[in-house]
């Protein structure tokens, strides 16, 4: 079994354990799955491998737990979609990912606190997407949560941003992380 | 690996909200022929939950754009309350954690 890491360019080179199968104009790179059940640092270890391969080239990062049999199947995996991913790519080049994530700074209050806060998330989330290349919201357990996808240059910019941010609104906690590879912007939407 | 590029000194806003790996990893839902009501349940309350929040969120929304009576904001806050109540109740009769209500859905993410 190999587990599927992520989608490079054409020219995509790979050292071990990392394998390089090209397949329809990109470059599968993927790795010998590990055996039995998935602990948390299998998990940084994979997290480990894709950051390593993201500093050469732009990276459509495959989703957790992707196996195919061989490295056959691996091509076979990508046929027929090259051109797709080859956009794609393209909208990663240069970028990596930010995540924001937007809570309320103390105890959350009433629903019209709520709604003054949510209010103030989202301006901050749209001054934000202002930096960005790319961005999206996602679902989650907090007030607001997002993915930005934020070019190599702007990133000094953007988490400066963030500290603007943080400083004008006292009553919200603004946690941002990364950089991660494209996990939110590796699909056409 | 440390990943936190600006955040908040206290960090505990956040803590609640994520969970350690681990558990993201073996989550299931019990579907044993024993446990079968539980698992049911967890699935049921799950949907509902997220309709909770769903529809919390769209609460919130019109109560920023203004369009809601002081009355109207205040009877939503106690609805909402009430069933925050009645969640809780449901969840503890089926032995459940708040955190046991949600679904990895894949390359969707989890659903709350």
């Amino acid at each position: 079994m190999i587990e599927l890491l992520a989608i490079g360019e054409p020219d995509a080179a790979a050292e071990p354990p990392v394998r390089a199968v090209p397949s329809d104009g990109v470059t599968v790179l993927c790795a010998e799955a590990p055996e039995g059940e998935r602990t948390a640092d299998d998990l940084w270890r994979r997290e480990a491998l894709v950051e390593r391969l993201l500093e050469t080239g732009p990276l459509l990062p495959v989703r957790l737990g992707t196996f195919v049999a061989d490295e056959d199947a691996a091509a076979a995996a990508v046929a027929g979609r090259g051109a797709e991913l080859r956009e794609r790519l393209e909208h990663v080049r240069g970028a990596v990912e930010l995540s924001v994530r937007i809570q309320p700074a103390g105890e959350p209050g009433d629903l019209r606190a709520r709604a003054t806060l949510l209010a103030a998330a989202e301006a901050a989330h749209e001054a934000l997407a202002a930096i960005a290349r790319d961005s999206v919201e996602r679902p989650g357990p907090e007030l607001l949560r997002a993915a930005h996808l934020v070019e190599r240059d702007a990133m000094d910019r953007f988490v400066g941003r963030v500290r603007e941010l943080q400083h004008a609104h006292p009553d919200l906690a603004i946690l941002c992380t990364g950089p991660w590879p494209a996990y939110s912007f590796a699909e056409a939407r | 690996m440390d990943k936190i590029l600006a955040g908040p000194a206290d960090l505990g806003p956040f803590a609640a909200a994520s969970e350690p790996l681990g558990d993201a990893l073996s989550r299931r839902i019990n579907a044993d022929p024993e446990n079968v009501a539980q698992g049911l349940a967890q699935l049921v309350l799950t949907i509902v939950e997220l309709l909770r929040q769903l529809m919390e969120r769209q609460a919130l929304r019109r109560i920023d754009s203004g369009t809601l009576t002081d009355d109207q904001i205040e009877r939503m806050g106690s609805t909402f309350m009430e069933l925050d109540r009645a969640m809780t109740e449901l969840r503890e009769q089926f032995g459940l954690e708040a955190e046991d209500l949600n679904l990895d859905l894949g390359p969707l993410g989890r659903l709350l």
